[in-house]
């Protein structure tokens, strides 16, 4: 059985073989023979990483220990690491064509997909945001300009709080009237994004991280769905059938 | 200055860059017209007329001057609406056909880079159901968003390269009753604006000559798939996207340079909404300050949602940390509208930023608290319940 | 046995080294330069010291090329090229153009020895500048500074405090379509950050790589010399961005060994551009019909046995036209390739 090649592993170490599964499935994504050639430490990643100016984050270190395989610092990142990424892929300059941004994306998506309690972390307090997005096809609405939500945002906050109904209808683009989501989208287009969620087993991904929010979306969805006379729970998703 | 001759015989003068073809890069555009030669999608065209530009490296870009699909942003919309409500105005005065779909979602790529709670066949129909949507209205997708535009980049590069992608995207959209459709060309809105730059100059009513801008570009613009983005020979010497600093060029405002230009701002999409101490510091250190130090401009452009979110909100928290702060900022195509007499907060929509911006709008010559007086009184029918909307009409 | 002469096209290290050696065997040469002057591009880009040795490259390229136009054996023809080939292996009639007038001559055998050009650091996809600011210069522009005994910041025409190499620059970049190193520059920039520290003891210079490439003896020569005698700052890190704060230039990267981003003012940055097949070599292998090896250099047959030999008979290579070669490598190839056209000629 391999181990970690530092003395100073950080997390409650898992059986090798359940960080292998991790970073097979890791491997195994569509993208990752364009995201992930080689490392010759140039750093120019981390020249260009906003996080890592601020942050024990290092583009380098990600793509490095991918390179390497190394299966042990990889479920290190996957633990804390990954989820300070900015995803501005200022490092798609690598001079080797790698993607360090784009293997931190596959990376969380497995970290979600297994419900890592790194990523029910990372996205505890996000979760509502996933339920706007998801519900309604828009993940910014105007009503969640709170200055609750938003205290260090200043005062103009508040004035558009109070005065957002009133604001929003004076805007002139019919489409914009909208509090609760970005834009007025349709109820047939919403369906679809709904089906698109259901066929991909988005939803299930939500079950991961948060349950709570995976029951109100799960409700909202089926309620449009059965609108349009689909029954969700018979909608498969065409992922596993393949 | 003799010493300095002294020295030109390295040939400074001879510097003049002539792009080539990168030997990596190959045009796209074939792949996709034979996927849809083969029946595997179909392609909407852009239509006529539009404007040739050169990209990156080296390809030639059509960027249409009319028939947009109009594909908003959800951060846009949502926050800074005077974003799409000048593009609109934009188009208004110039009489260019648009269309402002309500069977558009967001490309939810904002979520998906902060959660990565979606995957990449998701991902790709979404992008395909907005587009089979602009295909069945007959309109030509416009990008709102950077990240969209960045996002939409990526997509097509993997339903390109990944066939076992195209068909479950294809199955999805069999089951939706939906056609396949990819756009010939993946347009951001402000590059639109870039080829009416001259068209929008000639009719400014403003002089802007005293008032000195600083310009953001987004990363998902100009480093996410950058063999897209637009890249002139006129500026930068060809070695920077001219979108948005040409507009304020050709509008008449000093364009000044500042030591992080080519930095993120900060947003890291998840960061802005749950790890704010991060995009705050880093959108008020690294690119506010450094902007006020180096350049200290009456304007802030930039041309993306999360930008403009970022470097604005972030300013409030800075100031009582005394970081040379307080500068406003907008988008390149509220400034564009500004110049030719759009309303500042019927139109431009300025009281949903952060910043104060009225000293800025008195130095551009509009009687800010007139305009503000202005606004306050269209919205007395709304408040009265005498009208339930304001309109193009009312602006 | 053919008695038409043996022809060289390329008047740099390599071609001189072959035209001298095929004269030195007793045969005829017919050197074709397109320059009006020989000595390639130690000469044509004003080097001002040899790698490794630090010899004037002027007076060093000089001998060699005395040595050529000496020798009655040679045909030096300047200002011409070579465009077009008639015949096969042992008679092959090769039209040159000079300007308006052209001519053709009957050659035995061919060595191709056409170099290579530096990358155009206006085309790297990292952000450097060259074409934004004029104290961003490339090493060729501080060759041609060090060739005058002086180095200074260009927009200012005054000494540098801090003078930084950046490596790679167009080399080992898959963004690009360089995926090989480009050989020298290290040594070169190890050399020149020497010259730099010898007129201006005070400045500090530092090198920034991504793997520090002296390879052989230019280890010791160059590298540690260089770091431990003038104190350049070997820092293991290439850079991402070149801007600009007041007159300095602000260069972003990550020192790799620390593990830290960098963010360090500099009052000029030296590009160490890498090299690229030249024009004239594409144009060669378009006119002799040889095939390229993957990089886009011409090609040769015999691996690392024969590193001169091409898949057409009777033409042979030498020097950068087959891949990134320092001033060693050219000048034994072109003495290789001399002895193995003059062995073709004698058989066909």
């Amino acid at each position: 059985m391999a181990r970690s090649i530092y003395r100073d592993r950080k997390y409650k170490d898992v059986p090798y073989e359940v960080k292998l599964d991790l970073f097979n499935q890791v491997k195994q994504d569509i993208r990752w023979k364009d995201f992930m050639k080689g490392c010759f430490e140039c750093g120019v990643c981390v020249g260009a990483c906003p996080t890592a100016r601020f942050c024990d984050f290092s583009p380098r270190v990600i793509t490095q220990t991918m390179s390497r395989e190394d299966v042990d610092t990889f479920y290190e990142l996957m633990n804390d690491m990954i989820w300070d990424c900015s995803q501005c892929f200022s490092s798609t300059r690598c001079p080797r064509k790698n993607s360090p941004g784009g293997i931190v994306t596959i990376m969380r998506e497995v970290a979600v997909k297994n419900g890592l309690e790194s990523a029910k972390d990372a996205l505890k307090t996000y979760s509502r945001i996933i339920y706007k997005v998801m519900s309604t096809g828009t993940q910014v609405a105007p009503d969640m300009l709170q200055p609750d939500f938003f205290p260090d945002w200043g005062p103009n906050v508040k004035v558009v709080a109070e005065n957002l109904d009133v604001w929003r209808r004076a805007i002139p683009p019919d489409t914009l009237h909208t509090t609760e989501l970005a834009w007025d989208v349709s109820d047939k287009t919403k369906f679809q994004l709904y089906m698109i969620f259901k066929l991909t087993g988005n939803l299930e991904l939500i079950e991961q991280v948060d349950e709570g929010i995976y029951d109100i979306l799960g409700e909202t969805i089926e309620e449009l769905m059965d609108e349009y006379g689909v029954e969700a729970d018979e909608v498969e998703n065409i992922l596993e059938e393949n | 200055m003799e010493e300095k001759k002294s020295a030109s015989f390295i040939g400074l003068d001879q510097r003049k860059f002539t792009r080539k073809p990168n030997k990596k890069s190959v045009d796209y555009r074939h792949e996709l017209f034979e996927l849809e030669e083969q029946g595997e999608l179909e392609v909407i065209r852009v239509p006529e007329p539009y404007v040739e530009v050169t990209t990156k490296f080296g390809r030639t870009k059509k960027i249409p001057l009319q028939g947009g699909w109009h594909h908003k942003s959800c951060g846009q919309c949502g926050h800074i609406p005077g974003y799409p409500t000048s593009i609109f105005w934009l188009h208004r005065q110039f009489n260019l056909d648009y269309f402002d779909p309500k069977d558009q979602t967001s490309c939810t790529a904002w979520n998906y880079y902060a959660s990565s709670a979606s995957n990449v066949p998701a991902q790709a129909a979404i992008a395909v159901r907005n587009f089979a949507q602009a295909k069945v209205d007959g309109y030509f997708p416009y990008i709102h968003c950077g990240t969209s535009y960045g996002h939409y980049k990526e997509t097509r590069e993997q339903l390109l390269h990944y066939p076992e992608l195209r068909k479950q995207v294809r199955t999805i959209m069999d089951k939706l009753g939906l056609p396949f459709a990819f756009p010939e060309e993946i347009v951001h809105y402000s590059e639109w604006l870039h080829v009416m730059r001259h068209k929008i100059a000639e009719r400014k009513v403003l002089d802007l000559s005293n008032i000195t801008v600083t310009v953001h570009p987004a990363c998902h613009y100009h480093k996410l798939v950058p063999e897209d983005v637009i890249y002139d020979d006129d500026y930068f010497n060809g070695q920077r996207t001219p979108v948005m600093t040409a507009i304020a060029d050709v509008l008449g405002a000093n364009v000044a340079d500042y030591s992080t230009w080519h930095d993120c701002c900060g947003f890291g999409f998840r960061h802005i909404l749950v790890s704010r101490e991060f995009s705050r510091s880093f959108a008020a250190t690294r690119k506010i300050e450094r902007m006020k130090d180096e350049a200290n401009p009456d304007l802030l452009l930039t041309q993306d949602t999360g930008c403009l979110t970022t470097l604005d909100k972030s300013q409030f928290a800075a100031k009582a940390h005394k970081c040379n702060v307080g500068l406003p900022v907008m988008s390149d195509v509220q400034f564009a509208a500004l110049a030719m007499g759009a309303h500042p907060y019927k139109v431009c929509q300025l009281h949903w930023h952060g910043v104060d911006h009225k000293p800025l709008l008195e130095k551009m010559g509009i009687d800010a608290d007139k305009a503000w007086a202005e606004f306050e009184e269209s919205l007395g029918p709304i408040k009265s319940g005498q009208k339930q909307f304001l309109t193009w009409e009312d602006v | 046995m053919s008695d038409n002469p043996i022809l060289v096209i390329g008047g740099g290290p390599a071609g001189l080294a072959a035209a001298k050696g095929i004269a030195d065997l007793g045969r005829k040469a017919v050197l074709v330069e397109k320059e009006e002057y020989l000595g390639g591009t130690p000469i044509k880009e004003k080097y001002a010291a040899l790698t490794p040795d630090f010899r004037d490259a002027e007076e060093a390229m000089g001998e060699m090329i005395k040595a050529v136009t000496d020798d009655g054996n040679v045909e030096v023809i300047t200002n011409s090229t070579v465009t077009s080939v008639e015949g096969s292996a042992g008679n092959m009639k090769v039209s040159v153009q000079n300007g308006g007038s052209g001519k053709t001559i009957d050659v035995s055998s061919v060595i191709v020895s056409t170099g290579f050009d530096h990358f155009d650091p206006g085309e790297e996809t990292q952000v450097y500048g060259y074409y934004e600011y004029d104290d961003v210069i490339t090493l060729t522009d501080a060759e041609k500074m060090l060739k005058e005994h002086k180095f200074v910041k260009p927009s200012s025409g005054e000494a540098p405090e801090s003078v930084c190499f950046i490596q790679c620059v167009g080399s080992r970049d898959r963004q690009i379509g360089n995926q090989w190193c480009s050989k020298v520059c290290c040594g070169i920039a190890s050399k020149d950050a020497m010259e730099i520290k010898q007129i201006l003891p005070d400045a500090k210079v530092f090198v920034f790589y991504i793997d520090l490439r002296a390879y052989g003896c230019w280890e010791d020569d160059l590298y540690w010399k260089a770091q431990e005698e003038y104190k350049v700052n070997y820092i293991k890190g290439i850079v991402t961005e070149i801007t600009k704060q007041g007159d300095k230039l602000i260069v972003k990267g990550e020192d790799t060994t620390m593990g830290r981003p960098m963010e360090i003012p500099m009052d000029v940055v030296v590009l160490s551009t890498g090299m690229e097949p030249s024009e004239g070599t594409k144009e060669m292998a378009g006119v002799f019909n040889l095939p390229l090896e993957s990089h886009g250099y011409i090609g040769t047959i015999g691996g690392p046995l024969n590193t001169v030999e091409t898949s057409v008979p009777g033409v042979f290579v030498a020097g950068a036209s087959t891949g990134p070669a320092d001033l060693e490598d050219s000048v034994s190839m072109g003495g290789n390739a001399a002895m193995k056209a003059c062995a073709f000629a004698m058989k066909n």
